[in-house]
């Protein structure tokens, strides 16, 4: 029997367009083909919203030494046909189409993690790893998913959001009025945008200016919240549909009264993996504390509190939850979802007993479950409807 | 042989992957022969490794370099004389010539290193050999030869680490087995010594006899019997004839044998001291605990008891360790000497050494092995437990000569009586052997992979394994095998 063909599709038009190509070669493409069950091709999105496709750009080394860019300027772009399935079609005098029959999006933030991907997937009828269209663009609104998380009683910080057009061009008194209502330390956060990029923490009304003005060149619509008082900041990845399964709860590392920002995520983190262990048994990477030493009533609350997220969402495959905890009042709050962890945090899945081969192929099982449930139902409804014309 | 495969013969490259190869034959123009007739794509020859730019691969490589040039030279002369002279035959003859230089130059290169061998370092080798054998017949020192076709450095280190404990004790380094590295261990010596370890590398027949001869050795290990060097003994009692010829060498009187290598029982003699996991001459073992961070186990005899716990894993060890402890005993060492001396060894590299990936435990014993080692390592397996996942991984063992298929058939059944919940086994010559003898096993239920690139493979265990997996990996194959 021939493999099913996996087509990786990374990059894109996104701030986390680089951490895209880290998740899609090292945490997807690379597992991928050591378990041997797949065929596995690399589909790159250059930053300007091209397809490519070639075996070259499952290495890393193509991107880190720059030889991208000469490789893009000597290659044609690829079409998408749908219609039978999802085809990859290669132009040319004699053009060649390759068939994908599961797709596996590793793009992070805008164009891509936000649902449009999943949206070309849903339409060309192929399974596809990770959330879906409605419950990617949800988590990719950090305001939708708060107001939808704090309908379903889980508690968020206070927030408030806005256009920065509307800011901008006249509304910003009645703006500010709303931002008045909440406590300093506010976030200010442009709603779409993950990898903490953009994301500014303010302590009066000046500097919230200046961190409205910075969120506004990367995103149209704002978020303003409260911060967290007593903070333990924590994170848990969760995989499954209907059932879903969590891994550790992980505690980033935070540099003095800041946040777990795009440095410390990507950068900081990624050179300081030697890792050591606490009195504790908590694993201490370089980044974070994995498992977070909560004790284990809160742990069990946080847990909770992240599988509920995950459920209301809608999420299915893959996702990763953000919670805030104030120490003193012990009080879980939501803070944000992401649908497609960076790396899809395989370091902490690796710690709870999933290996990165095993990862993959449960994404890809799940992928095939949700596609087969969704054969199911029926998407015709006969009618008189057109009769009347 | 597609296009590709003919024009990598003229690059540049070239040249270097014949030294590469030649260098990994460790300059053997036999097996560096053999290898390169048996190559079809030269260009996937370096694959786990790369050639080193010692000093005497860049002379062959100049030499090699040279040689090409001057075929090259020769037929472009033979152009121009066949134009001058008008004769079709010579310059029609020409083209043969350049196109052949790379196959004619790759044999070629093994004349000088053939040449050099012959004149300069035989001579200068018996030189040294032979005085050698002066200074090991004249040296007053214990002198424990330590032979078999496996676990002899593994035992030269554990003696030298518990005798070090109250004796001035020096051993060959390494795996460094051969009479020119006796040779250079003999020229090291001060006199003073009180115990030599000398580790006997045996490869073809009569080695053992010969090495015995210069060294005169007074005590005697012989660690164990399996296939090994079958190309060029051929049988395994040739084999055992030669490593035998040490226990002939003393008479049989302080010889010690590994009583658990199944092989050697026909060659035992009842003078020789039987050592393994229950003991060794009357010194009982009890209480083995085993566990990836060592071995454990308490030694008795008459009134004496020793409380002995080693970082070397696996029951296969218990042997060894007693052999120390005993021999340490009765050189005079005091029974707490003996146990520090066991406290300190632990494991060496490549060989049942464990260390931690991603919560997950790997015992890496990818040192080239043979069918007792894969035995030892599958009983460990076995017998050690996992939270998850048991693992298995070899590409199977290289130089069984004509018993690789009844030997790589045994090893898949010692691999599925370990019930390990994952096998991989890399595409080689010997993968269909050893899948055909874990099938012949019934109780496997286990998942099979067959990898296409070991080194790919090896280099991604990160992504394979997570926290409760237990991992044992073991054996090499060397690009010489491929």
């Amino acid at each position: 029997m021939s493999k099913r063909t996996v087509g990786v599709f990374f990059g894109s038009r996104s701030t986390e367009h680089d951490v895209s190509i880290v998740t899609a070669i090292s945490s997807i493409i690379k597992p991928l083909e050591l378990s041997g069950k797949y065929e596995v091709e690399a589909v790159y999105i250059d930053k300007r919203g091209r397809f490519y496709s070639d075996p070259q750009l499952k290495d890393i080394s193509l991107f880190s030494s720059g030889r991208i860019d000469d490789f893009l300027a000597k290659s044609k772009p690829v079409l998408m046909r749908i219609g039978n399935g999802l085809e990859l079609v290669k132009p040319g005098l004699k053009s060649k189409s390759l068939k994908i029959d599961i797709a596996f999006p590793a793009t992070h933030g805008t164009h891509g993690e936000d649902g449009e991907l999943m949206g070309l997937f849903e339409m060309a009828n192929i399974p596809y790893v990770g959330c879906d269209v409605a419950s990617s663009a949800i988590a990719m609104d950090k305001a939708l998913s708060k107001t939808i998380v704090r309908a379903n009683g889980i508690n968020t910080s206070k927030f408030v959001w806005f256009y920065a057009d509307e800011y901008i061009s006249g509304n910003k008194t009645a703006i500010d009025g709303q931002i008045a209502g909440l406590s300093y330390p506010l976030f200010v956060k442009p709603v779409h945008l993950g990898s903490s990029i953009a994301i500014t923490k303010v302590a009066n009304p000046k500097e919230l200016i200046q961190a409205i003005e910075l969120a506004a060149h990367y995103d149209n619509k704002i978020i303003v919240e409260e911060a967290v008082n007593n903070l333990t900041e924590v994170t848990l990845p969760i995989m499954g549909n209907e059932e879903p399964r969590p891994a550790l709860l992980e505690e980033p590392l935070t540099k003095d009264d800041k946040f777990f920002d795009f440095d410390a995520k990507y950068l900081r983190g990624g050179k300081k993996g030697k890792g050591a262990k606490t009195a504790a048994g908590t694993q201490l990477n370089g980044y974070s504390k994995l498992p977070a030493p909560l004790d284990e009533k809160l742990y069990s609350e946080a847990q909770a509190t992240a599988l509920s997220v995950y459920r209301t969402i809608g999420c299915s495959g893959i996702a990763r939850v953000d919670l805030l905890i104030d120490n003193k009042t012990r009080k879980v709050y939501f803070n944000e979802i992401n649908p497609l962890p960076g790396s899809l945090y395989a370091h902490n899945w690796r710690a709870a007993g999933v290996s990165g081969v095993e990862l993959v192929n449960k994404l890809i099982e799940l992928a095939d479950q949700r596609f087969a449930k969704a054969k199911d139902l029926q998407t015709v409804f006969a009618t008189s409807y057109l009769k009347q014309y | 042989m597609n296009l590709r495969r003919i024009v990598y013969l003229y690059t540049p490259k070239f040249p270097r992957t014949v030294i590469y190869m030649l260098q990994t034959s460790e300059y053997s123009s036999n097996a560096y022969l053999k290898w390169l007739w048996r190559t079809q794509d030269f260009s996937l020859v370096q694959h786990r490794k790369t050639l080193k730019l010692t000093k005497y691969a860049r002379l062959l490589l100049f030499l090699l370099s040279g040689g090409m040039l001057i075929e090259i030279a020769a037929g472009i002369a033979l152009i121009v004389a066949g134009i001058i002279t008008g004769n079709i035959w010579l310059w029609s003859f020409a083209p043969a010539v350049i196109l052949a230089y790379p196959i004619i130059a790759s044999h070629l290169i093994v004349l000088p290193l053939e040449a050099g061998r012959l004149l300069v370092v035989k001579p200068k080798s018996k030189k040294k050999i032979r005085h050698s054998e002066s200074v090991f017949a004249g040296h007053p020192a214990i002198k424990i030869a330590v032979a078999g076709s496996y676990g002899k450095t593994t035992m030269k280190e554990v003696l030298k680490t518990v005798l070090s404990q109250g004796l001035k004790v020096a051993a060959t380094s390494a795996n460094h087995n051969v009479p020119i590295e006796h040779a250079k261990f003999a020229a090291n010596l001060s006199g003073e010594e009180e115990v030599l370890i000398i580790e006997y590398g045996e490869g073809a027949p009569e080695d053992v006899a010969n090495f015995a001869r210069v060294t005169h050795p007074t005590h005697a290990v012989i660690t164990g019997l399996a296939p090994a060097h079958l190309d060029r003994y051929k049988t395994l009692d040739a084999a055992a004839k030669d490593i035998f010829s040490l226990a002939a060498y003393l008479h049989s009187q302080n010889v010690y044998v590994n009583g658990e290598s199944a092989a050697m029982k026909p060659y035992l003699h009842r003078e020789y001291m039987s050592y393994g996991a229950n003991g060794l001459d009357g010194w009982k073992v009890e209480n083995a605990n085993l566990g990836i961070s060592g071995t454990s186990f308490s030694l008795h005899k008459d009134k004496i008891n020793l409380q002995l716990h080693s970082r070397l894993i696996g029951r296969h060890q218990i042997g060894t360790l007693v052999l120390a402890a005993v021999l340490g005993l009765k050189l005079g060492l005091s029974a707490k000497q003996v146990e520090a001396g066991v406290a300190a060894t632990e494991p060496f590299e490549h060989r049942m050494q464990p260390y931690e990936l991603n919560g997950a435990w790997i015992i890496d014993d990818t040192y080239n092995g043979n069918i007792e080692g894969i035995k030892a390592g599958t009983e460990l397996l076995s017998e050690l437990p996992a939270a998850k996942r048991k693992i298995y991984v070899t590409p199977g063992l290289v130089d069984q000569g004509g018993e690789t298929e009844k030997v790589h058939r045994q090893m898949g059944k010692y691999i599925a009586k370990a019930k390990p919940d994952i096998v991989v086994l890399m595409n080689n010559s010997v993968c269909g052997y050893i899948k055909a003898g874990i099938n012949a096993e019934k109780n496997f239920t286990g998942e099979l992979i067959i990898e296409n690139d070991p080194l790919k493979f090896y280099t991604s265990l990160d992504q394979f394994v997570a926290k409760g997996d237990l991992v044992v990996m073991q054996n090499d194959w060397p690009d010489n095998y491929s």
